[in-house]
């Protein structure tokens, strides 16, 4: 009868693409003309570069606002990572390696534990990881109040170097997003992920893993949000116990302006890539126009706003 | 009282409604009927100022009236009962009688004894014994509906409309409905009613209207009409046809499932049956006799608490969904949006999705093949599609459950257990799962079909397990299966049945 909604589902997908992909042309554009610095090469290289920190996060934040959860401990995990790394290794050439793999298997052991709590409990997500990053903060603000530890030169020169002409960082996150986009779009895991978000029940009523696909979510969630700590003490050199503060609100906002649903089961990692660099882009021009950080937050809010409600579906049906 | 004419209504694609005229009078019950995807909802909404239509006029008591929104029609008195209630699960029924216009009192603060008279004496009118101020999420589906009926005879309707307000209850709740609508319309409401079930329209109807691909077909006075004519005004098929002859399952053939002693607290209590391949098991009951709840137990949807299942031979402990199909078991829900389809995948997704290991090669699913087998079942199961990309949740019922199927017959290899599988299908789509059950059959699958509709019981099973209250009351097979015999079982007193047992 009202079949003709059927088509409905990926028009909006592609009108939440379309407005992002709109809303950087019009940022592009006027910073071209606000500053000349702006659009050059160098300059947007260094963008893809700042923007990879917000992106590893907000990959992970993109697979649990998916499932039908949301993962309010990556802020806390960016943090406890962080200055894991940096007080671990220590300014040690051969504990470096080390304490990199160990920081990502913690990170998605920590998420794991989130998964499995929400899964067994049936508590909330957003209660459960709300619960672990305050555990995380406390932890990391017990062990020190100060920026501490350090890591060798030559880590830090990696968040600054490029490979092929391309930062590193920028590469590695796109990477990342290719394969997290691949696995979603193309295996069993992904349509699980989709299945379960729509419809925790129904998922598992029709034999597809909707316990396992949740737990693996929030380990990849905890995961993400390690690499994007072990990647500050790259940048900073040392670990920062506020560094992951502003990381977990700052990570659904490209999820939500990249057009993945609140709720579940409709969106993807291309809406959310797209999403970061909106936003790194923004706060890269208004650094160019030299204006304060806070008027970075309010644009940060109002893109959030104007881009949702461009591509909302909107007169709910009866 | 309301009288529509040459109502068209077009949606992108489908014209849902082409010159439909319809009037119903004050005082009179009258039944509108037609396949899912005839219109009836469509004309409804279209009453209820839910919809603007694209062309014709509508009259309501008297006057010509253009609704613009829902609110309009409803301050002029037309009332909708939904098949999904508009209630307030964590209000009590008097505030759900009255909201959105409670009596004021002082300072245009809500007056709650008023309110609270005010619900009394609308239950009382009803004939209805509730507590006013029982929270709504306590009471019964039953009691819910009559609520939302109540919060009509409040708001001085005229016009009350019901879409398939039975097809949620049971039999006996059912009766205490159409006595509901005997009073009201008795008070001189008009009342219009949608249900696929012609049983009921015999019972309750004055006048029905028959609607087909979106046309009026016919009005006429209830008793000029018989079942079989209404069936062909509807689909254009008789009534002998809708059920295929009952399969022989060899009686000496070892049970493809066993269950002994099975227990869920609090529905099921005591539950122990065999099903032989090739078999269709009915397991008929009240709502709320326990029989989805035996599905679960088996499926491993729920856990059990206690007893044994032999599946084929092999002991079903402690099953999950996916262990079961793996095993070679199939469930369709009764609950096909809650826990049935997923909505938000397309066609093919939700065909293959118990399956999907099979189509995924080397890590990733070949969705070329996936497609492609979703075609063929959509060919071979007739479901009216677009296409195997295009989305579930807007088909009608029928399609809907048809896409189910085509996932289960895919996926089951022993025993499929279908709960209520014709629930809100139109009487062409029951024709063809029916046909599909005696098919699946014939396979060599064992079936159980979970049914409150007993014609549907009757007409399909081989053998027929009666539950009340958790517990297997009796066992009907051959001759002796018939509504009479199976609506003894399911309100059986356990003292009379061990009397009888006895002697």
């Amino acid at each position: 009868m009202a079949s003709a909604a059927i088509p409905r589902r990926r028009v909006r997908i592609d009108l939440a693409i379309a407005t992002v992909v709109g809303l950087l042309i019009v940022v592009l554009g006027f910073g071209a003309t606000v500053s000349d610095r702006f659009a050059t090469t160098a300059n947007l290289l260094t963008v893809a570069e700042q923007a990879a920190a917000l992106g590893f996060v907000a990959i992970g934040q993109t697979l649990a606002v998916l499932v039908g959860g949301i993962d309010l401990s990556v802020g806390a995990m960016v943090t406890a990572a962080n200055v894991f790394v940096a007080s671990f290794v220590h300014g040690s050439d051969v504990l470096m390696i080390p304490g990199l793999v160990a920081v990502l298997v913690l990170g998605a052991a920590i998420g794991l534990v989130n998964g499995i709590v929400t899964v067994r409990t049936g508590v909330h997500p957003l209660i459960v990881t709300l619960g672990t990053a305050s555990i995380l903060n406390g932890l990391v603000l017990l062990y020190t109040l100060q920026p501490t530890g350090k890591v060798p030169a030559w880590f830090e020169d990696f968040a600054y170097d490029t490979a092929f002409g391309l930062p590193i960082a920028g590469l590695v996150f796109l990477i990342a997003a290719a394969i997290v986009a691949l696995v979603l779009a193309r295996t069993g895991f992904g349509r699980a992920v989709y299945a379960v978000g729509g419809n925790y029940e129904a998922a598992r009523l029709a034999g597809l893993p909707a316990e396992r696909v949740t737990l693996m979510v929030y380990a990849a969630s905890g995961f993400f949000a390690a690499l994007a700590g072990a990647y500050y003490v790259s940048r900073t050199g040392t670990g920062d116990p506020r560094v992951g503060d502003p990381m977990t609100l700052a990570s659904i906002t490209p999820v939500v302006v990249g057009g993945t649903q609140l709720g579940g089961g409709k969106g993807g990692i291309l809406g959310t890539v797209l999403g970061v660099l909106l936003i790194s882009l923004v706060n890269n021009l208004l650094n160019y126009m030299n204006v304060s950080t806070f008027i970075q937050w309010v644009v940060q809010g109002l893109i959030i706003i104007t881009a949702v409600s461009l591509f909302v579906n909107r007169g709910k049906r009866l | 009282m309301i009288e529509l004419k040459g109502i068209s209504k077009s949606f992108p694609g489908v014209k849902s409604l082409d010159g439909v005229s319809f009037e119903a009078r004050a005082g009179e019950i009258h039944a509108l009927l037609g396949e899912n995807g005839a219109g009836k909802s469509t004309l409804i909404k279209v009453m209820a100022g839910a919809y603007t239509p694209d062309e014709g006029t509508i009259c309501f008591d008297g006057q010509e009236r253009m609704w613009s929104n829902p609110r309009q029609a409803k301050d002029a008195g037309i009332h909708v009962i939904y098949q999904e209630l508009l209630l307030f699960p964590e209000l009590s029924v008097a505030e759900n009688l009255y909201v959105g216009r409670p009596p004021r009192g002082i300072a245009r603060l809500i007056d709650r004894k008023a309110m609270l008279r005010g619900a009394e004496a609308v239950l009382a009118r009803l004939g209805h014994h509730l507590d006013p101020r029982a929270r709504v999420k306590d009471l019964s589906v039953a009691d819910r509906q009559m609520v939302e009926i109540g919060k009509a005879l409040i708001g001085e309707t005229k016009l009350l409309v019901l879409d398939e307000p039975t097809a949620v209850i049971s039999g006996r709740e059912a009766d205490l409905l159409f006595e509901r609508m005997e009073t009201l319309r008795a008070a001189g409401v008009c009342l219009i009613y949608v249900s696929h079930r012609l049983e009921e329209i015999f019972r309750v109807a004055n006048r029905v209207t028959v609607l087909k691909d979106g046309r009026h077909v016919a009005t006429c006075p209830i008793a000029e009409v018989t079942r079989d004519s209404l069936v062909t005004m509807m689909v254009g098929r008789s009534l002998q046809d809708i059920f295929p002859a009952k399969p022989r399952p060899a009686a000496s053939a070892t049970p493809v499932l066993s269950v002994r002693d099975l227990r869920m607290a609090p529905k099921v209590r005591q539950v122990s049956f065999d099903l032989l391949p090739g078999e269709i098991l009915g397991i008929a009951g009240l709502v709320g006799a326990g029989r989805s709840e035996v599905a679960h137990a088996i499926f491993g949807a729920s856990t059990r608490d206690s007893g044994t299942v032999i599946l084929d031979g092999l002991l079903h402990d402690r099953p999950t969904p996916r262990v079961s199909i793996d095993a070679g078991l199939g469930f369709l829900t009764e609950d096909r949006k809650g826990e049935g389809l997923l909505m938000l995948l397309d066609t093919a997704a939700n065909i293959s999705a118990p399956t999907l290991k099979g189509f995924v090669t080397s890590g990733f699913i070949d969705r070329d093949a996936e497609i492609q087998a979703a075609r063929d079942e959509i060919g071979r199961f007739r479901i009216a599609v677009p296409g195997p990309t295009s989305g579930v949740s807007a088909l009608s019922g029928g399609n809907q459950q048809k896409i189910l199927f085509a996932r289960w017959t895919r996926a089951c290899r022993k025993v499929l257990i279908l709960d209520e599988p014709t629930r809100g299908v139109d009487v062409g789509a029951k024709v063809e799962i029916y046909r599909i059950i005696r098919e699946l059959a014939d396979a060599g699958i064992g079936v159980i079909v979970i049914s409150s509709e007993l014609p549907e019981v009757v007409g399909l099973a081989t053998r027929v397990l009666v539950m009340r209250e958790g517990i297997v009351t009796g066992e009907l097979s051959g001759e002796d299966i018939s509504e009479t015999a199976i609506m003894r079982l399911a309100t059986a007193d356990m003292a009379d049945l061990a009397a009888t047992a006895a002697a």
